[in-house]
């Protein structure tokens, strides 16, 4: 095997989640010499995708040595009767691909353009995430409808999905569209002082719904949680909430008619960070797993850094790349935690994925929300559960797969993630449950050039703050690979070059 | 090949990943498959390449996505990137050399335990050319010469190549490394050019067959067989695998799915004409 020693890398990127893996791709046509190296021995990082079977190395891993992850407090649950075999009962490991950070793509996100102009994006498959439920507390007042049976209420996220809802009140109507009305124009009228300006944002969103509008109350949860807003009601301000709105309603019929969010078949940020990866492969990037970065120091007189690798090699690069939890970290990030739960159901929950709109394609995402007051206290934050049907390659058919998050770590965090996820499911068995807690960040970064270079790092060492915990994918990542991007390429940097490449096929095809 | 007869059958992407020892012939297939070409001294594949190819059958059509991998052993960590979620694979070695043999074994092993429960594997022994119990061994233009389906390279195809110099890789000058050792048998063989083949056709066979794996001996400079690897394993897949398939003829860009949205839940992101620009697939 042909040394690593002997090459001068342009950059050695360590890790392989999201963030490093788009740099991956960013930098794969750049005819830079890279390195990219994982310390783990899959790929994804944070965003990987799992068997059972790898599922329960990455358990015994996080807990064996915390601290090297963003991840603590893992374990596996297996029901004692799902092991019986038969219909209904738990496949073999590899017919499940699990991912540990599941996110939904809105259609507007930048991501998109983003994987159409690097043209990887044939290499993925997008689904349509198409339902937005709320898990009513009262249990609903008619007993004719299936869904409130189940407690759950479809929200409507179009005009005509609010004049054709029957539970809302034509009064209540009259107020909800109004707001949506509102929400909209403010969105036309992108510059020029428009309303939104002069509004006082600072109030709780529940507050600015009544205040502002009189929209009833019972809307506010439905309203909210298309905000994916994790904060309970009270905490979350009106000026986070109303632009996700805003982001929810403008996104909605961009790819299709009745939905407006997407996510990537397969294991979702798994797969795009394989295919950043793949991309790099394919432009001469060398790859080793299995191997991290040990130590950074700088080579006496050169502007080259000397990086040691846990293989005991010691490579030499221009530049290094990675996260807190793939770089020999001078501080530990201030992260929130989250409790998380990976939930498989022997039953594919076909009402939550009802087509949702005539020559729309079948959704395989839906979000669930239980607010706070539908499992616990009325403070509490809500329950945001993403169901994900067979059709996403996630688990067999006749099953499906529960994304579980809830913005209070630890045992009362799962106790709350457990109630939810059996309330949707039943009478469905569980088949298989995993749940951690994961570190990350609530909030957006505002500076990236500077988020990527203020760590305490030497120079030339950029890092990624903590992955984003929200559940729908962050944009400003995407900032961020762009900031380590333009350092890494120094003077060549053209931001008209940026993730932006011909077909490889048609130059293949020159060749 | 027209497409318009094509245009009503079903059509389903096929994720395949070529495996196997450095300099065996994985791209080399590949390209005779998918622009029925061949080249002497083909490079060492650096990382990984990707193409298409469309395959015909008689209920449908199939569009293979081809990753081809490098076999050099420092680009070992990235094969997991590509069988994963691969439906079939083709592990390659070449029967002038029993060591990549060996190697495939360790492939066929791996993708056993690792890959998705029903990928469908072929192992392919290469360079049949180089044996002469397969007709074509000898120094003068082998190329056409076997086959016989109509897909086949007909007499356009390369003519210049004689056994010598097919087995001068051309890749020892670069840092491959494990190739040196077959370059330096292979030249030996230039008087005996007749017979360089070190792998018998019943131990590969018995081997696959023990392993339920589908088995061919081809040729990437002469076309025997390239085509009909690709065949049997668009037959082999299984329907249910296929389901979901993406829709058949170019996306309607922006506007969801192209013409199969009762049925299916793929959401199309761009145009994808351009992928399907490479038709014409022989089988
Ligand atoms: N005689 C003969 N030579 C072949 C055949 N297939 C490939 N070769 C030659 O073998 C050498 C290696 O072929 P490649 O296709 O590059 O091999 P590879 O498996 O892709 O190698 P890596 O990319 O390094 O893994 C080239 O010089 C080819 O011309 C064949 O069927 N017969
Ligand atoms: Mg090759």
């Amino acid at each position: 095997m042909e040394s690593l020693t002997e090459t001068l890398w342009d950059v050695t990127i360590s890790g392989t989640g999201l963030a490093q893996s788009l740099l991956a791709l960013a930098l794969s046509r750049s005819g830079k010499k890279v390195l990219h190296v994982d310390k783990n021995k899959y790929y994804g990082g944070s965003e990987a995708a799992f068997s059972l079977q790898e599922a329960q190395e990455w358990v015994d891993l996080v807990n064996a040595e915390s601290s090297q992850m963003p991840f603590e407090d893992a374990q596996v649950y297996i029901p004692s009767d799902s092991t019986e075999t038969g219909v209904g009962s738990l496949s073999p490991s590899r017919a499940y691909t699990l991912a540990l950070s599941p996110q939904l793509i809105y259609s507007r996100s930048q991501l998109l353009p983003t994987l159409v102009s690097s043209k990887v994006y044939r290499q993925l498959e997008f689904q349509a995430v198409g339902s937005w439920w709320v898990h009513a507390h009262a249990g609903g007042s008619r007993d004719t409808d299936a869904d409130a049976l189940r407690g759950l209420y479809r929200v409507p996220s179009s005009r005509e999905d609010v004049f054709a809802d029957e539970m809302i009140t034509t009064k209540s109507k009259r107020t909800l569209m109004r707001f949506l009305r509102h929400i909209g124009k403010a969105q036309q009228e992108d510059q020029g002082p428009s309303d939104a300006e002069e509004e006082d944002l600072s109030m709780s969103f529940p507050e600015y719904l009544t205040s502002r509008f009189q929209v009833p109350e019972e809307l506010h949860e439905p309203l909210l949680s298309l905000s994916l807003s994790q904060d309970a009601p009270q905490q979350t301000p009106a000026s986070f909430a109303i632009p996700r709105v805003k982001r929810h309603l403008a996104s909605i019929g961009v790819f299709g008619a009745g939905f407006g969010s997407l996510l990537a078949k397969w294991g979702g940020g798994s797969e795009i960070s394989q295919v950043g990866c793949r991309a790099l492969a394919v432009g001469g990037g060398v790859y080793v797993l299995n191997t991290g970065v040990q130590a950074i120091s700088k080579v006496a007189d050169l502007a080259h850094l000397a990086v040691e690798l846990s293989n005991g090699e010691t490579v030499t690069s221009r530049h290094v790349v990675g996260s807190h939890w793939d770089l020999p970290s001078p501080s530990t990030p201030d992260c929130q935690k989250v409790a998380r739960s990976i939930t498989i159901v022997a039953s594919p929950l076909d009402h939550l994925f009802p087509v949702t709109a005539e020559g729309s394609p079948i959704p395989s995402g839906a979000v669930v929300v239980f607010p706070g007051s539908a499992l616990g206290q009325e403070g509490d934050p809500p329950v945001y559960l993403l169901a994900h049907s067979s059709e996403t390659g996630e688990c067999p058919l006749g099953q499906s797969v529960i994304y579980g998050s809830v913005a209070i770590p630890g045992p009362r965090g799962h106790t709350l993630l457990e109630s939810a996820v059996e309330k949707l499911v039943h009478p469905a068995r569980i088949l298989w449950s995993l749940r951690y807690t994961q570190l990350g960040r609530a909030s957006a970064v505002d500076d990236a050039a500077q988020a990527v270079q203020s760590s305490g790092f030497a120079e030339n060492v950029f890092c990624f703050p903590p992955p984003s915990l929200d559940l729908a994918f962050d944009d400003g990542l995407i900032d961020l690979v762009r900031a380590v991007w333009r350092g890494v390429m120094g003077d060549e940097a053209r931001d008209e070059e940026f993730l932006n490449f011909d077909d490889r096929e048609e130059q293949l095809v020159d060749a | 090949m027209s497409d318009s007869a094509n245009a009503s059958k079903p059509s389903s992407s096929v994720k395949l990943v070529l495996l196997g020892e450095a300099a065996v012939g994985k791209s080399s297939l590949v390209l005779r498959f998918v622009n029925n070409d061949f080249q002497e001294n083909k490079e060492p594949t650096i990382g990984a390449a990707f193409l298409t190819q469309k395959c015909s059958l008689p209920t449908r059509t199939i569009k293979f996505e081809i990753w081809d991998t490098a076999g050099q052993e420092r680009f070992a960590s990235l094969a997991p990137m590509y069988y994963r979620n691969a439906q079939a694979a083709l592990v390659v070695y070449d029967i002038t050399k029993p060591s990549s043999l060996t190697k495939a074994k360790h492939w066929v092993a791996e993708l056993q335990r690792q890959a998705s429960p029903g990928i469908v594997i072929a192992l392919v022994g290469n360079k049949s050319d180089l044996a002469s119990d397969n007709g074509n061994g000898n120094e003068s233009n082998s190329s056409g010469g076997s086959g016989g389906n109509p897909g086949e390279p007909g007499p356009d195809a390369e003519t210049t190549g004689d056994a010598i110099s097919a087995g001068q890789d051309g890749e020892g000058n670069n840092d491959a490394i494990e190739g040196s050792g077959e370059n330096a048998e292979e030249e030996s063989d230039e008087a005996a050019a007749r017979d360089a083949r070190k792998v018998s056709t019943r131990e590969a066979r018995t081997y696959a067959e023990e392993e339920s794996l589908l088995f061919f001996e081809t040729s990437a400079k002469t076309g025997t067989n390239v085509t009909e690897v690709f065949t049997a394993i668009a037959n082999a897949i299984p329907e249910s695998s296929l389901k979901g398939g993406r829709g058949a003829g170019a996306g309607t860009g922006q506007t969801g799915l192209g013409g199969r949205a009762a049925e299916d839940s793929r959401v199309n992101l761009g145009d994808r004409a351009t992928a399907t620009a490479k038709e014409g697939c022989a089988c």
